[in-house]
């Protein structure tokens, strides 16, 4: 048996489902493939996958991964992206497979790019009030949690960014914190910016990369 | 796909994969490279559309055409809707994105009354005129089929061609018309017209109602040559019968997320409230040879790992054993489970349970619909309590503890004391629990008592029946949850609101097309869910339009009253559903079609349970 980590795109159509619908269409594209992964052993048999850092609806994905474990420890890497891709909506494509190097427990810091603009308001002006308002001492913004509404700072889980203006949006290169503690959602960070611009902006996220604590991508 | 415009909605709404399309096996063709575009709508949320295997199987059958491309629409959830209307985007197909007012064919499929506001509110959203007689051109045809077709009376002003009977054919044959009449340059009307003449359609503009001062039908006549009576089409041989290899694999969480697989259509049965049980007959098996191969493509193709065996009455399928063990031979291997829903009280036997139970146990349900015997045998449900008590017996030693329990209450006949018998026929399940020495150990008992209320139908016997008032079904809900002693029985019963608005559309005439229009203009939708409806705003509609809902619900017919679908055949004898009706006053009951054959009329399609040779005749 050898653990195999997916590497797949999430964009199109499919940036509209949950993780949750995400890993029901995995589930099903692995059933489908016949690839010979290990399966759950209880009531209900099903492939087993788990994913590193579960995507948020509405993001796309351009480096996302799932790991799975191989019954057949010489089945080829380039078998299940072809077998695999047979069986996903377009959407949904896997493009590589590799032996996990990190566990994902060590995934500490995510890399977003975020595509920004608003109607009737020039890129530069956007512009200027993201950079003043990244360079803030504290970012405060009311989080939804189980127990209800709670403001929180996340002035801390911005690693580093850059702003660039293009033709008709603002593009901001965002490294965040990610993982089970101190995850940042980039909605947040676009919600306030919401509220500290007075600007109702639209906003298209990509995540681009994982990394561990010591900024070393994710593998 | 998406368009722009759509795609900034999205990230506003709930659940935005349910208006993207995108799909595994969605069929996306060149509109350019066809004649035909086909507006496929389900007049309810994707995930409730989306589980329905009629759609699935003409969406497969019309896109198998080169030169027809059927797309899917569903109702946008209220949201959805409100966005939609807010930014000016009309309803669109998810397959090409494009406005449903493109197609040429709008299609919907009717299969509960309570969706008729939906379908009128997807017209509106689209832009296209609700009203046929608007619709002027040879384009936007408005079709519908379904079990709510039987009764089009109520939407007979909007819907230009309705389908009676089972689609397959009939729905290629006017596809296929249409695009001759377009290239031969022809008019709507004379499309329509010819389109009469095809068995199995109903063009209700082409005829005339007349009514009776205390609003009774006095006379339904055609015109232009169209025919009096309105035969359904029926599928003959089921084997040879087209069936997807392959469905639309939905990308968030539907109601049935799983494969279907049809085994035969109609019911042997014959309840008396059971609409379906009279409209599908004759009873057409497929062979389970073809059921295992079908089976077999299905999950392939899908990546589904669940096959739901689909019928009226699983259990009376004549060789249900022979095909699970078919089925058995390889869906272990494959890591399949076969469910069996709808089984009959009486048809759960050991060996079926040991044959679903390799796979999943799921939760078992079953339908006495009534609790004393006299009501089940007015309602012709030949079942006994002791057969219910025995099957139970035998689930809990199979290690079951929880049986779902469906009744009816509000049934011709019925008395306080039918009422009563559900409650107790609800302790005799759990008795019969601590009764049984090879229980689950250590388990308590789950018994869920539902009750719906009884919605009169047109094609049954009881066609002729009032509905109980809305107070007497509070009543009689109320004496049932007090009847209950014990905690290991959960009631719960359906919103007799609901039902009572149900009842006025079933058997309504053309009379409540005007409270259909006027509820589009004034937003109705989404009837169905509690989200949405409201009995106190539709009788505020009826006033204003000077009818009265009881006329339709509560009121009893006499035999020879001229009911609104009487054009329109089933091929069930309206002789027989009199006959059966007055049986029911006499708590007589009517075998099964495969103990004896009772002349129904169905026989006429010379296919079916009718020509199968009788065991006690062999």
């Amino acid at each position: 048996m050898k653990s195999v980590r997916i590497w797949f795109k999430k964009d199109y159509e499919c940036r509209y489902i949950s993780h949750l619908d995400l890993n029901r269409c995995m589930l099903r594209a692995l059933h489908k493939s016949k690839i010979p992964v290990w399966h759950t052993e209880g009531f209900n048999p099903h492939p087993f996958a788990t994913f590193p850092l579960p995507l948020s609806l509405g993001f796309r994905g351009v480096n996302e991964c799932m790991d799975v474990k191989l019954e057949d420890d010489n089945y080829s890497f380039k078998e299940i992206i072809s077998n695999l891709n047979a069986c996903l909506p377009r959407g949904i494509q896997v493009f590589d497979v590799t032996e996990p190097v990190m566990k994902a427990g060590k995934i500490a810091f995510a890399e977003f790019s975020i595509k920004l603009n608003c109607e009737n308001t020039n890129t530069t002006v956007i512009a200027e009030k993201l950079s003043s308002f990244l360079v803030l001492d504290k970012i405060e913004i009311e989080k939804k949690s189980k127990r209800g509404l709670k403001t929180v700072d996340i002035k801390q889980g911005i690693k580093s960014y850059k702003i660039e203006e293009k033709f008709d949006f603002v593009l901001l290169n965002v490294v965040l914190s990610a993982g089970s503690s101190d995850n940042v959602n980039p909605n947040l960070l676009v919600s306030a910016f919401e509220n500290y611009s007075a600007l109702n902006v639209e906003s298209d996220i990509t995540r681009i990369d994982l990394y561990n604590s010591e900024m070393e991508l994710f593998r | 796909m998406v368009n722009k415009e759509v795609e900034k909605l999205l990230l506003k709404v709930q659940k935005p994969g349910r208006y993207v399309g995108g799909e595994l096996n969605e069929v996306i063709k060149d509109k350019n490279s066809v004649d035909v575009r086909f507006a496929f709508c389900f007049p309810d949320t994707y995930e409730v559309g989306m589980s329905h295997l009629g759609m699935k199987i003409l969406y497969s059958q019309f896109n198998k055409e080169d030169y027809i491309w059927c797309e899917r629409v569903f109702a946008p959830w209220i949201d959805m809707e409100e966005e939609m209307i807010k930014h000016n985007i009309p309803l669109y197909a998810l397959e090409s994105g494009d406005p449903v007012s493109d197609f040429d064919f709008i299609g919907f499929t009717l299969q509960y009354e309570l969706s008729f506001t939906n379908m009128l509110n997807m017209l509106k959203l689209s832009n296209v005129p609700i009203k046929s007689a608007d619709r002027k051109e040879l384009k936007q045809i408005v079709v519908a089929g379904g079990p709510c077709a039987c009764n089009p009376e109520p939407i007979a002003d909007f819907v230009d061609i309705f389908f009676i009977g089972e689609g397959e054919e009939v729905d290629l044959e006017v596809i296929n018309l249409f695009r001759e009449c377009r290239k031969e340059g022809k008019s709507k009307a004379e499309f329509l017209q010819l389109c009469s003449h095809i068995e199995g359609v109903y063009v209700p503009s082409l005829y005339d109602v007349s009514y009776n001062d205390d609003g009774t039908i006095k006379s339904f006549e055609p015109k232009d040559d169209a025919p009096a009576v309105i035969h359904k089409r029926l599928i003959k041989d089921m084997n040879t019968c087209f069936y997807p290899d392959n469905f639309v694999v939905p990308l968030v969480e539907i109601v049935h997320d799983r494969a279907v697989q049809e085994i035969f259509r109609g019911c042997i049965r014959g309840c008396r409230f059971c609409q379906a049980g009279f409209i599908y007959r004759p009873v057409r098996e497929k062979s389970p040879e073809t059921i295992n191969a079908q089976c077999k493509a299905l999950c392939e193709n899908t990546g589904y790992d669940e096959v739901s065996l689909s019928s009226l009455s699983s259990s009376d399928y004549s060789q249900i054993v022979p095909l699970l063990e078919k089925l058995n031979e390889w869906s272990k291997d494959e890591k399949v489970s076969i469910s069996l829903p709808s089984l009959r009280v009486d048809g759960f036997t050991d060996d079926i349970m040991n044959k679903i139970k390799t796979v999943r146990k799921s939760g078992l349900t079953f339908a006495p619909e009534a609790g004393s015997q006299r009501m089940r045998d007015v309602i012709n449900k030949n079942v006994r309590e002791e057969e219910l008590l025995a099957t139970c017996a035998t689930a809990f030693e199979g290690g079951w503890t929880t049986v779902k329990l469906y009744f009816m209450i509000g049934l011709p006949t019925e008395t306080i004391e039918d009422v009563e018998a559900i409650a107790k026929l609800g302790q005799a399940v759990v008795d019969t629990y601590y009764k049984c020495p090879n229980k689950p150990k250590g388990k308590s008992v789950r018994v869920t008592v539902s009750a719906s209320s009884f919605v009169p139908k047109p094609f049954t016997p009881f066609q002729w029946e009032p509905q109980d008032t809305i107070p007497d079904l509070h009543e009689k809900q109320v004496h049932i949850k007090e009847s209950i002693t014990t905690k290991k029985i959960q009631f719960n019963y359906h919103d007799a609101d609901t039902s009572y608005l149900e009842a006025v559309f079933a058997r309504g005439d053309r009379k409540l097309c005007k409270v259909m229009e006027l509820a589009c203009e004034r937003g109705f939708h989404f009837d169905g869910w509690n989200d949405c409806f409201s009995l106190e705003k539709w009788l505020e509609l009826f006033d204003e339009c000077g009818i009265d809902p009881a006329f339709y619900a509560n009121r009893r017919r006499s035999f020879d009253e001229i009911l609104p679908w009487d054009h329109i055949d089933y091929g069930v004898t309206k002789d027989y559903l009199i006959k059966e009706c007055k049986k029911a006053y006499e708590n007589t009951t009517t075998p099964h079609c495969r103990l004896k054959c009772n002349n129904c009329g169905a026989a006429k399609y010379g296919e079916g349970v009718c020509f199968e040779k009788r065991k006690n005749l062999v």
